[in-house]
């Protein structure tokens, strides 16, 4: 198994007020187990704030777990962090993540310069990365004029700089358009046909009812159904009925 | 070779986006054009034959302190900002030779500090700029940048783990150009005070800038060198060390992407 996650929790703390500071704690993930198959598309489905962004940002080794053990590539995700980090990479729904200062181009170029891809590799993967999200015609325009849903192609094209065994992606299509969208799905389908490995989080249903080969359910910081699409879903059902049906029976 | 092209690729994208920032134009051009003023009109009847030097150097290093210290808090600001700063600290580069890349874009480009607080006391008074051994002005100068370089590195850490940058930037800025005699030297101090001065590296590296445009003796010169040397060694193996507990600290408690 690539992914690993064995009772992973994660808390947060905050502070309030100045004189006397006053503890908060939340607690986002409750101790979740999964694992993810190499070549597979894994979703994370899930109310807001119902610990998905934590789960991710502890894999690619952005946060530490509370406790519990995460495991990429078979290293420990807050130890070995090094061993995992030219090997993955990341795709963030939003506008943030890129230098608005630098043109589409320069920032890949700075990107794969900073995941080590030698200088000739890096140079056709760029190309082949701004043909493949549409934005080769603006490449060399600083991206503070852009778009959102052009920044968010910038984003997919940017987490592709290292050719990655395993693409992190948390929302990937907010603010893209209806073709914007399809060329993701089909961006990660051709992946999974590589034998990359993706783990998604999607708030659109039919999103991921079609890219998912394994779906977790997560509410409340621990997962409350994990299978196929197809199991998932009662006959005749849709994702969206299903999802509704597993996630909704506590909260209406 | 991997290591020098972040490095160099880091740098120029620093000089190119702290260069277009109003603020940072500010502080690398007005202030020590108003500082050499200033300055010189506070020195003006001190009776020090070689005064001008002194107070082209005290305010150009002033500004230099000025701009590395607002860049390099801010720097970690603005990554957070845009989203880029949990970027540059998962890519496989090294969260420390990007921050080292950055720091020294900013100081190269900060260096300009001196050169117009020259032209400007020239410009205006006609100043009079004299160097006894220029090569040991420039070694000093080296030497000054390096500390800078390092002392500026461990601040730009510790405020990785903050969220009140910008708080913290604004107070150090005037108390260490105080502290470590940037203008005055720290003689005026109280003694109590100089214990103080004499931890901080900035204290050793101006010293041993005045030192060299004064016809001294070697030995005071040397003697100040090798203190520079072991501080700023020393801040620098310390900024090692707490890159160590930060790189932990970040990951637990959450504060890379909370303002
Ligand atoms: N840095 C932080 N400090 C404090 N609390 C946080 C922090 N980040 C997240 N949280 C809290 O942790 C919980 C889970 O957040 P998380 O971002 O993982 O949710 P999510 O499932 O990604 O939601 P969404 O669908 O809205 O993106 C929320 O209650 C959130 O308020
Ligand atoms: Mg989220």
């Amino acid at each position: 198994m690539i992914i690993e996650v064995n009772e992973f929790k994660r808390t947060y703390t905050t502070y309030k007020g100045w004189v006397s500071r006053k503890k908060e704690t939340v607690t986002a993930v409750n101790g979740i187990s999964f694992a993810v198959e190499k070549g597979t598309i894994f979703g994370l489905l899930g109310q807001n704030g119902a610990g998905k962004t934590t789960t991710i940002k502890t894999l690619i080794t952005l946060l530490a777990p509370t406790s519990g053990t995460c495991k990429v590539l078979g290293y420990d995700t807050f130890r070995q962090a090094k061993q995992i980090r030219p090997r993955i990479n990341f795709i963030f729904g939003g506008e943030l993540g890129v230098y608005r200062r630098l043109s589409a181009r320069d920032n890949l170029a700075y990107f794969s310069n900073l995941y080590h891809v030698p200088p000739s590799v890096a140079k056709a993967r760029i190309e082949d990365a701004l043909d493949l999200v549409g934005l080769t015609d603006k490449a060399d325009i600083l991206c503070e004029t852009f778009s959102k849903g052009m920044l968010q192609r910038l984003q997919i094209a940017r987490g592709l700089v290292n050719d990655p065994e395993i693409l992190f992606c948390d929302e990937p299509t907010v603010g893209l358009d209806p073709l914007g969208a399809r060329m993701l799905r089909d961006v990660l389908k051709v992946l999974r046909g590589r034998g990359k490995t993706i783990m998604l989080t999607t708030h659109y249903m039919p999103e991921a009812d079609e890219l998912c080969d394994t779906i977790a359910l997560i509410d409340g910081g621990v997962i409350v159904a994990m299978d196929t699409p197809s199991m998932l879903k009662n006959d005749g059902e849709s994702l969206d009925d299903a999802y509704v049906r597993l996630v909704g029976k506590k909260e209406g | 070779m991997q290591f020098l092209r972040v490095i160099w690729d880091t740098l120029r994208l620093q000089m190119k986006n702290s260069f277009v920032r109003p603020m940072f134009r500010f502080c690398l051009i007005i202030n020590p054009v108003a500082n050499t003023i200033l300055i010189y009109e506070m020195f003006r009847n001190s009776g020090h034959d070689n005064f001008g030097t002194f107070v082209i150097l005290g305010a150009g290093l002033m500004a230099l302190w000025g701009c590395i210290c607002f860049s390099s808090a801010g720097d970690i600001n603005r990554e957070r900002w845009s989203g880029t700063l949990s970027m540059i600290y998962t890519a496989p580069a090294g969260f420390q030779v990007i921050i080292l890349g950055k720091i020294l874009g900013n100081t190269l480009l900060s260096l300009l500090t001196l050169l117009i607080s020259f032209v400007t006391a020239r410009v205006l008074y006609g100043a009079f700029f004299y160097l006894p051994s220029p090569f040991l002005t420039l070694f000093s100068l080296f030497c000054a940048v390096v500390c800078f370089i390092v002392f500026s590195t461990l601040i730009a850490y510790l405020l990785t783990l903050s969220r009140k940058t910008t708080l913290y930037m604004n107070l150090i800025e005037i108390p260490i150009v105080l502290l470590c005699g940037f203008v005055i030297p720290i003689s005026f101090l109280p003694p109590w005070i100089h214990p103080l001065s004499y931890i901080l590296p900035p204290t050793w590296a101006v010293r041993l800038l005045r030192l060299s445009i004064q016809q001294t003796g070697n030995a005071e010169f040397f003697a100040t060198l090798a203190i520079l040397t072991l501080i700023t060694a020393l801040y620098g193996a310390a900024s090692l060390l707490l890159y160590k507990v930060i790189d932990k600290q970040i990951r637990k408690s959450a504060t890379l992407e909370v303002f």
